[in-house]
């Protein structure tokens, strides 16, 4: 069994996975770990490479579609410990293809995707989740708090959506922020964010929404617990139909 | 009156109709300025009774000329009344779209003055929408019955959905409580809805620039426990609007009784359990590979209340199990309780590997406690596999005392299309 140890960014993990799939002969067996730089650290440390990752991720695309995509929204989750089952999952799927992804008795397999599946499913609860509020500027403004870093694919899909207005999308903790002005998106980080004054119509509107979202629920329906599973209360900060409850 | 007033108003009118699917339809690009549909649809927020929340449903008017038993908005009932202009419902529609609250519209009404002037004004909306507005999102109207093919027409052009509704299960429970719509004025939208998706699907293969009708497809609703049909008479009128239609989906909508009216059965509460096993059927028609005939018959036309239609049908076939995993195909493996397309899939997928193990099953997502009863692993049973029917039963019902009581009557309204 051989141990190698990366330094934690995405392009370290890719560059070591692809060093250790094409030299190891049994990369299955072999273990990946963040460097800790402690003193008692075993395993071999491999550099980070980013034209190699760049290399590497671009082969998973061609040749392993799925597994590509398993691995981007793996690395939004943040997760962190699990390399090793990573490094073994694409192991795998370079060796007997996309179909992998099926193998859920396989441990690695069932933890990468269970990792990834919980991206997903939160980047998709947020392309409904997300509310924007209108400025005095007339931009639109949304704020966010998710626990994955879904803010890239997520103001994709907005660029696609809201195409003729111009918005941010700001992720609260990470303090970082999506802006799409004049057909153009870019994503940075936010030093210091001062909430900006919201437009005069932004209330009205508000109020309206709400109004809504009370009336068309069946009073002798009312669920609360299915409610709260659909729509985890941690979603609720920034809901506009949850404001003042 | 203001528009606050009327959304009141129009919205707790349209809150009823049990449709709230957004899916099914792709419309990006160019053509449009802002929106887009997403083809798995997207669930913007969920009601207090649990329901997902993703068009903004409205009536244009609660206003209605017609007087049908079981609904509150008929002209016999005393409510205050409105009707939005179109400019109003295209705002709120723009402005909640753009804050993200909604896919997009769904429209329907109450008859103001006759259908087609009604069909019109909605039309109107739909229009403006799309031309002046080039909004991308999601739209789905409703057709009034017995407004002209012009109009059902042109609301196809603009409409990803749209919808007649049948109302009831049948042409007597039509007649007796909602004396002004006929059948013929149900189902000639119907089928002319049919023909025109068909025909626009076949010039849209010759040709991309070949306008989309209705690319969503049509769906329709019926009101479940205000009339005495049995499950099996609805459930055949829905397979064969499924075949013969081309019917996207049908909604089952328990009946809640608004009014007294003597035309009307006494409910002490809204059948919701009945509507949650029809949807279960019904899910059955449509990816399960069953027909009504054998869910139900004429001597058991009602669905079971404790067991799922699957499940019911499985004690009532023996014969057809144990089912062996590591062999059975698909549509058989679709066919065990506790086995559902997913993990039908996943059992089909993971084979592939290697020989599916007990402790496998349980990780792709088989619902143990009740497929144990019918399936073989590798040709080992995990319980005793020919107990006699009736003791089935009760261990289905209260499983097999190692764990907590499993039946739960099921509270909610299920959601169509949000588990797949
Ligand atoms: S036509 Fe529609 S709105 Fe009017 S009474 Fe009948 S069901 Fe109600």
């Amino acid at each position: 069994m051989s141990r190698y140890l990366y330094d934690g960014t995405v392009e370290g993990l890719l560059s070591a996975a692809a060093r250790i799939i094409t030299e190891e002969k049994d990369p299955e067996t072999a273990v990946l770990e963040e460097r800790e730089n402690t003193l008692f650290e075993e395993g071999m440390f491999i550099a980070t490479d980013a034209a190699a990752a760049e290399v590497f991720f671009q082969r998973l695309r061609r040749d392993v579609p799925d597994a590509a995509s398993t691995f981007y929204y793996f690395v939004l989750a943040e997760k962190e410990g699990l390399e090793t089952s990573l490094l073994h999952y694409l192991a795998q799927a370079l060796r007997y293809g996309d179909r992998v992804k099926g193998n859920l008795t396989h441990p690695a397999v069932r933890n990468v995707v269970t990792v990834s599946r919980k991206a997903s499913r939160e980047l998709h609860r947020m392309k409904g989740l997300l509310r924007f509020e209108k400025l005095r500027d007339g931009a639109y403004l949304a704020r966010m708090e998710p626990d994955c870093n879904i803010l890239q694919p997520l103001a994709l899909h907005f660029s696609r959506r809201l195409r003729a207005e111009d918005w941010f999308i700001y992720d609260v903790r990470r303090r970082i922020a999506a802006r799409w002005h004049s057909g153009s998106l870019q994503i940075g980080s936010i030093e210091e964010f001062v909430a900006p004054a919201l437009s005069d119509e932004e209330k009205r509107i508000q109020t309206l929404w709400q109004a809504f979202f009370r009336t068309i629920a069946i009073a002798d329906r009312k669920n609360p617990g299915l409610q709260k599973s659909n729509m985890p209360m941690k979603y609720w900060k920034y809901l506009t139909e949850k404001q003042g409850e | 009156m203001e528009t606050l007033d009327k959304l009141q108003i129009l919205s707790g009118a349209a809150r009823y109709d049990a449709s709230c699917a957004s899916s099914g339809s792709r419309r990006q690009g160019p053509s449009s300025d802002i929106g887009n549909t997403s083809q798995g649809g997207i669930c913007h927020s969920w009601s207090d009774d649990g329901r997902c929340i993703s068009l903004l449903k409205i009536l244009l008017s609660n206003d209605c000329v017609y007087d049908c038993a079981y609904c509150v908005n008929r002209s016999s009932n005393p409510v205050p009344r409105a009707s939005f202009i179109a400019r109003e419902v295209v705002d709120l529609t723009m402005e909640f779209y753009r804050r993200n609250y909604i896919e997009g519209l769904f429209l329907s009404s109450a008859v103001m003055k006759s259908p087609d002037c009604t069909m019109e004004r909605m039309v109107g909306v739909a229009e403006i929408l799309r031309t002046e507005e080039r909004f991308g999102g999601y739209i789905h109207l409703k057709i009034i019955p017995g407004s002209s093919s012009e109009l059902v027409h042109q609301a196809g052009l603009y409409a990803d959905r749209i919808s007649v509704n049948i109302e009831l299960p049948s042409q007597e429970s039509l007649k007796r409580l909602a004396p002004q719509k006929h059948k013929q004025a149900i189902l000639e939208p119907m089928s002319f809805i049919g023909k025109e998706i068909r025909q626009s699907l076949v010039e849209r293969r010759q040709s991309c620039r070949a306008p989309r009708f209705a690319p969503a497809g049509q769906s329709t609703q019926m009101i479940i426990g205000a009339s005495p049909e049995s499950d099996f008479q609805i459930l055949r009128l829905s397979e064969g609007l499924y075949r013969k239609m081309n019917l996207k989906r049908v909604y089952y909508s328990a009946f809640v009784p608004v009014m007294e009216d003597n035309r009307l059965p006494v409910l002490a509460a809204p059948p919701l359990l009945r509507e949650h096993r029809l949807y279960q059927a019904d899910w059955l028609l449509r990816f399960y590979g069953f027909s009504a005939a054998e869910i139900l018959s004429d001597d058991a036309p009602n669905l079971d209340e404790s067991f799922d239609p699957k499940t019911a049908w499985a004690l009532r076939h023996p014969e057809f199990f144990p089912v062996e995993i590591n062999r059975a195909d698909y549509g058989t493996l679709l066919r065990v309780p506790g086995i559902g397309v997913t993990s039908a899939r996943r059992i089909v997928a993971a084979r592939r590997f290697s020989v599916i193990t007990p402790e496998g099953l349980k990780k792709i997502g088989v619902v143990m406690k009740r497929a144990k009863y019918f399936i073989t692993c590798s040709g080992r049973p995990f319980e005793k596999l020919d107990r006699p029917p009736a003791l089935l039963r009760s261990r289905l019902l209260i499983g097999d005392g190692s764990g907590v009581a499993v039946q739960e009557p099921p509270k909610q309204l299920l959601l169509p299309g949000l588990f797949a």
